[in-house]
């Protein structure tokens, strides 16, 4: 058993669950959509890509590509949502979380694929 | 990766020689150059630890911040948003501090603030510091180096010689090419050379890496791939990296020409097997100079100024005795080749050298040359040379005093070894002087330059002595002591339009050529070395020479020639009138003022 590899596989699956959470629910009620879970997500996101640095492998290549795709929407969902409850007069109404939520809902599919890569990865390592 | 269409392109172009060389030159440079990225991978991956340690600890500070209740100005119990912990964190943590913000803080509040201002403190020193520490990592840096030089190589549009080894011969070569306007990529394996590159003053930029050039990887990212490399000079002075770089030049671009500095017989026959690389042997060369001094001074002269490149001055003419016994010290590579060449001559040799090894040689005494006694066995009283050629300076400086002292006439000939003893040398005033790196340097700078200059050195010797110090007459006429600029003017239609006309009428005398565009009775200062015409050259043609369309002009003179010469090329009433005299209006207003018939200028008959 390679640490790196628990390691590795514990964040990006984190980083995919955290976002699942925070997606479900219904789009546009704010009370279904936890702040803490989204910057939790942001946070493991994060921490994943770093992760990700430096592997030269085509597979690895991908896996970064995927994990800055999610903290860019992720980010970007944040920010969305520090605009909603900070400057915005209307505060976290529905349309607001509807954003939110549905930049997380992009990040998520980002996750996916990550985690999928993730499966592929050790499956085709099983058979070599 | 494989990539199945690439596969398939590969197996299209697979038959064609030039692809296949090129393709291996470009594997090599892809190796070299992923070694570098490899490099920066590897920084990226120290640079993770660092970078989680400073996310999980901003995650952390800002969690405990927003879960931590506080109170508003009311004392109302509030809690902090994610923006405004956040906000908080970013400017403590970056010891900015502007206060407590929005509201201050409460009692559990400070306790948790003064935990992660010490952490959040403690995260950025340890991220700031890796990242320092990495920028100072030697591995980074000269990967950094070397993306930085094969981007500048790849950017080279002009044709550049690769140099590998950038000690003193590569510094002589490097200047005189730049004298000349030509770029060069310099490869050296010691790094202070290498930055000493800054300091040299060149016109042009000169990229340079600190490598091995025993390396392919490395002479490749050099540009030994490169479309625009037109030459490799290999002068390392470890002969096998030399016969490598021989080597890869002739596998991997069997059509660039290839000149490397050898000293040894054996390596010089293993280069040879690498198709046709002109090999240069500093001891061997001297040794033809020295016969070359013998039967012929000016000859020796006359290559000597002209192969130092452009602002040399010209040296005295040598006279070396041409009859009677030569004294040798010191029975090395130098000795040996001086004893033959000598004694081909038909002068007779006594060699001296404390530690003959394997030596068979009817003149020979074993001794100290320094040592008086031993010079007097050698019978120095009646010898008309000495060569004083070890491989140690201070000797040669003594051994050339003590010949000195005892016989003032002598002709002396030294070797200076190390660049340091140079003043010592000329303060001696010796005869003839060996400085292996110069004798080098002059040579592949004669082989570079162009290559109308090569042929005429090698086929100056052959017309004799006289000959050649009235080509020196005429050059110290024109441009006096200091050689000038030496180029060359192709009589084509690109670079002689305005000529094409008077080539054809067969009566283009190249003493009416250069005249002087302001004044047609006054010669231009610029003498004509060489005419070569398809594959025969004329060597010195005189003012009647009559020249042909196509022909290439190897000229020596002063600047202001060059670009009077220019003008005379390019602009038909300049020909005409120092053609024939006439001054012809060259716009055609004047032309149709002073009726000129427009068929009288030369381009248009």
């Amino acid at each position: 058993m390679n640490l790196e590899k628990v390691v590795f596989g514990f964040f990006v699956m984190l980083a995919a669950t955290l976002n699942f959470g925070f997606f479900i629910g219904d789009i546009d009620d704010p009370a279904l959509h936890n702040p803490y879970e989204l910057f939790a997500a942001v946070v493991v996101n994060l921490i994943a890509t770093v992760l990700k640095f430096g592997d030269r492998t085509q597979i690895g290549a991908v896996h970064l590509a995927t994990s800055l795709v999610a903290d860019l929407q992720l980010i970007g969902a944040a920010l969305l949502f520090g605009y909603a409850t900070y400057v915005s007069t209307a505060g976290m109404n529905e349309s607001w979380t509807a954003s939110v939520v549905s930049l997380s809902g992009g990040a998520l599919l980002a996750n996916i694929v990550s985690v999928v890569l993730l499966v592929v990865e050790t499956v085709s390592f099983h058979r070599g | 990766m494989g990539n199945p269409l690439l596969t398939f392109w590969r197996h299209l172009f697979d038959g064609d020689d030039e692809h296949h060389h090129r393709r291996a030159a470009l594997r090599v440079a892809a190796a070299s150059a992923s070694q570098a990225s490899a490099t920066i991978f590897l920084i990226l991956r120290r640079m993770r630890t660092p970078l989680i340690v400073l996310i999980v600890i901003f995650a952390v500070s800002v969690l405990g911040l927003t879960l931590i209740p506080g109170q508003d100005l009311d004392g109302q119990p509030s809690r902090m948003g994610f923006f405004d912990a956040f906000y908080f964190m970013s400017y403590t943590a970056s010891t900015i501090g502007f206060g407590e913000l929005p509201y201050p803080f409460t009692y559990s509040q400070r306790m948790w603030v003064t935990i992660s201002i010490y952490l959040t403190v403690i995260g950025w020193a340890y991220a700031i510091g890796s990242l320092l520490a990495l920028l100072q990592d030697r591995a980074f840096r000269s990967a950094l180096a070397l993306q930085h030089f094969s981007r500048k190589v790849s950017r080279l549009r002009e044709p550049f010689v690769l140099i590998a080894g950038y000690g003193r011969t590569g510094e002589l070569l490097g200047h005189s090419l730049d004298g000349l306007g030509r770029r060069f990529v310099v490869l050296d394996k010691d790094g202070e050379r290498i930055d000493g590159l800054e300091l040299d003053s060149y016109r042009g930029d000169v990229p340079g890496l600190a490598a091995d050039a025993r390396d392919p990887g490395h002479l490749a990212v050099a540009g030994l791939d490169h479309p625009s490399c037109e030459a490799v000079v290999a002068l390392t002075d470890d002969e096998e990296a030399n016969l490598v770089v021989v080597m890869s030049a002739a596998l991997l671009r069997p059509e660039l020409p290839v000149i490397a500095r050898v000293t040894s017989r054996a390596l010089a026959e293993r280069m040879q097997a690498f198709g046709s690389p002109n090999l240069v042997n500093p001891f061997d060369r001297f040794g033809d100079h020295l016969r070359l001094a013998l039967r012929a001074p000016a000859s020796y002269q006359l290559l000597m100024w002209l192969q130092s490149g452009p602002g040399s001055e010209l040296t005295d003419r040598a006279a070396p005795p041409r009859a009677g016994r030569w004294i040798i010290c010191g029975y090395g590579r130098l000795g040996r080749e001086l004893a033959a060449d000598l004694r081909a001559e038909g002068l007779e040799v006594t060699v001296i050298d404390d530690h003959p090894e394997d030596v068979d040689d009817p003149g020979l005494l074993v001794g100290d040359g320094s040592d008086p006694w031993i010079l007097a066995q050698a019978d120095l009283d009646r010898a008309v040379g000495l060569v004083a050629g070890t491989n140690n300076d201070t000797t040669n400086l003594s051994l050339v005093a003590a010949a000195r002292r005892s016989k003032p006439s002598l002709f002396l000939v030294a070797r200076q070894n190390r660049p340091a003893s140079a003043p010592l040398f000329a303060a001696m005033d010796i005869d003839a002087l060996l400085v292996p790196s110069e004798v080098v340097a002059h040579e592949v700078y004669a082989q570079l330059s162009t290559p109308l200059l090569w042929r005429f050195l090698r086929e100056m010797p052959g017309l004799g002595d006289a000959w050649a110090a009235a080509v020196i007459d005429s050059l110290t006429r024109v441009c006096g002591t200091r050689l000038q600029a030496l180029w060359k003017v192709r009589l084509t239609g690109q670079e002689a339009p305005a000529l094409a006309g008077w080539l054809a009428s067969a009566s283009a005398r190249l003493g009416d050529l250069l005249r002087n565009p302001e004044n047609r009775e006054e010669r231009l200062h610029a003498v004509a070395l060489l005419v070569l015409r398809g594959s025969g050259t004329t060597l010195a043609p005189d003012e009647d020479f009559v020249l042909k369309a196509g022909d290439e002009l190897l000229l020596a003179g002063r600047p202001g020639a060059r670009r009077a010469l220019d003008t005379t090329l390019f602009v038909p009433s300049v020909l005409e009138y120092v053609v024939h005299g006439h001054r012809v209006p060259s716009s055609w207003i004047w032309r149709k003022l002073s009726r000129t018939p427009v068929a009288d200028a030369p381009s248009r008959r």
